[in-house]
């Protein structure tokens, strides 16, 4: 539809445009997932539970809320027709989309993973879960690109919404198998963190199923005719 | 000036419950076009083709020189486009919106900007939410003004606003006509409207153009006749009849063609002319839109 160069100086007006309108929830989410992480460090086994559902539904949360109302409300709220009034091509509006969400949600995800994985490197910790713990969070990142894909590629509530309720089963169904994978289940609970092929593997599929699903939202846009 | 701003070329988009059928149109540089239709009758479709928003199915578009969609980004850099579906981010406030813009655009005039705002009464630091409609479509309106386009692309900019609104709106327009290297596409169904701005007028209803010539042309050629035929006398047939009402003995006759040569050929055949009446632009478009319906049903 446009063969002009991607205009690298839009794309990052765009993107600036989204933080500045979804900062205050990115940046409310840090303390309630931080918080999470305080409370694991008590040591007991509830609180330990339950932090981590904590946490792993404030990252999805983050992720379904930003992916929500950048490309969906945009449509329904019609702001839409604002933004393409504006010298954007659909290219430079997909990519701006795409490398928004992605990188307004690492914002979130970067110091909650990192805070997780050093939480499971304090002395008495099970080690052990590092793996599968890096393996979730990355689970993470694809629910949220294939929440930002929906979002993108359909601008529809319904659409998202049934992407949000299917990644969000996803991940306790990969869950469940990947913690179940004889590579990673017979470590995983020791005191040693043990990167076995298994969990290299799973890892390096999850690291290019990300911009797998992305890439695809780019092909699926880059053949629609109408944009408004 | 006569270089085109726009052309349009059998450009056809189909939908499942609407066609747009082979739209072809002109607009040469400083000129004011009304595009007049119903609701439905496909000038949001044209104007989303014009911007580069909507790929046509077939037909060729140029608007600045430029084929859309594919170089729509460099085209719109000379567009301030504003649109009645067209909302602003609410959580935001209007001085953030004109930095936004202004980033986009290299030849965005603050001062002018600044003059807008005092102009519309706006608040540069008021959220968009609390802005009432009339409002935000000032806002809009300055948003795209300032960008100092060549091309103002408005998609019935007036609808919903009260009339202190709707003056104010007008009157900006006016005075950006002044400035006659500007070039104004202007949609909307309140003909009354269009009247005041355009020089040139098109109409459009369901899907197709029905009429696009000079206003003052479409004002001249469409009167209402109204004669006095003796029993026993036949209509005169006059060219571009459109309608025929009133009685027998006292037609009234619309037509198209209206022309001085007409009052003589009906005194010729007879007929008495009581009164050649002129039309203002709404009852030449709904004349024109129902005789072309009669023709065409749906």
């Amino acid at each position: 539809m446009n063969r002009q160069r991607i205009n690298y100086a839009v794309v990052r007006h765009l993107i600036l445009k989204d933080w500045y309108l979804n900062r205050g929830v990115i940046l409310g989410s840090l303390p309630v997932g931080l918080g999470a992480l305080a409370l694991v460090l008590t040591g007991k086994q509830v609180t330990f539970l339950l932090c981590i559902i904590l946490l792993c539904m404030v990252i999805v949360g983050v992720g379904a809320q930003l992916a929500m109302v950048t490309t969906v409300n945009e449509r329904k709220e019609q702001t839409l027709a604002f933004v393409m009034s504006l010298p954007v091509s659909w290219r430079e509006y997909t990519a701006a989309k795409i490398l928004a969400n992605l990188i307004i949600f690492l914002i979130p995800w970067l110091p909650l993973t990192a805070g997780a994985l050093g939480v499971l490197l304090l002395p008495g910790a099970t080690h052990g879960l590092i793996p599968f713990t890096a393996i979730m969070a990355l689970e993470m990142l694809i629910t949220t690109s294939l929440i930002v894909a929906a979002g993108i590629i359909t601008e529809s509530q319904a659409w998202t919404t049934a992407g949000i309720f299917l990644s969000s089963l996803g991940i306790n169904v990969l869950g469940y198998v990947f913690a179940h994978l004889p590579g990673i289940s017979a470590y995983m609970f020791g005191m040693q963190v043990r990167w076995t092929a298994t969990a290299w593997t799973v890892l390096i599929a999850e690291l290019l199923t990300v911009p797998l699903i992305l890439g695809m939202t780019f092909y699926i846009q880059s053949r629609k005719t109408d944009f408004l | 000036m006569n270089d085109l701003c726009i052309r349009m070329d059998g450009v056809s988009k189909r939908y499942p419950h609407f066609f747009l059928d082979g739209i072809s149109l002109e607009l040469s540089e400083g000129s004011v076009l009304g595009f007049i239709g119903a609701n439905g009758a496909g000038k949001s479709t044209t104007i989303r083709i014009l911007m580069g928003l909507v790929r046509q199915d077939s037909g060729s578009v140029e608007v600045l020189g430029h084929p859309m969609p594919a170089e729509q980004t460099t085209a719109k850099l000379d567009i301030g486009f504003v649109s009645e579906d067209m909302r602003l981010y609410g959580a935001a406030t209007l001085a953030w919106h004109m930095n936004f813009v202004a980033s986009m655009y290299p030849r965005w005039d603050k001062a002018y900007a600044e003059t807008l705002l005092r102009r519309f009464d706006l608040k540069a630091e008021q959220k968009i939410k609390g802005l009432s409609h009339g409002q935000r479509v000032k806002a809009a309106l300055l948003l795209a003004l300032a960008r100092q386009p060549r091309l103002l692309i408005l998609d019935e900019p007036t609808t919903g606003l009260d009339p202190v609104a709707r003056r104010e709106v007008l009157g900006e327009l006016m005075s950006v006509l002044r400035d006659e290297g500007r070039t104004i596409f202007f949609s909307s169904h309140n003909t009354l409207e269009v009247e005041q701005i355009s020089d040139r007028i098109a109409f459009i209803d369901r899907g197709r153009l029905i009429a696009l010539d000079e206003k003052e042309d479409l004002l001249d050629r469409w009167r209402r006749v109204r004669l006095m035929v003796p029993t026993g006398s036949v209509l005169p047939q006059i060219p571009g009849v459109i309608e025929v009402a009133g009685t027998e003995r006292l037609p009234v006759l619309t037509t198209s063609q209206f022309n001085p040569g007409v009052v003589s050929l009906c005194e010729d055949r007879g007929a008495t002319v009581q009164g050649v009446d002129a039309m203002t632009l709404e009852e030449i478009f709904v004349a024109n839109v129902q005789s072309r319906r009669e023709l065409q049903p749906a």
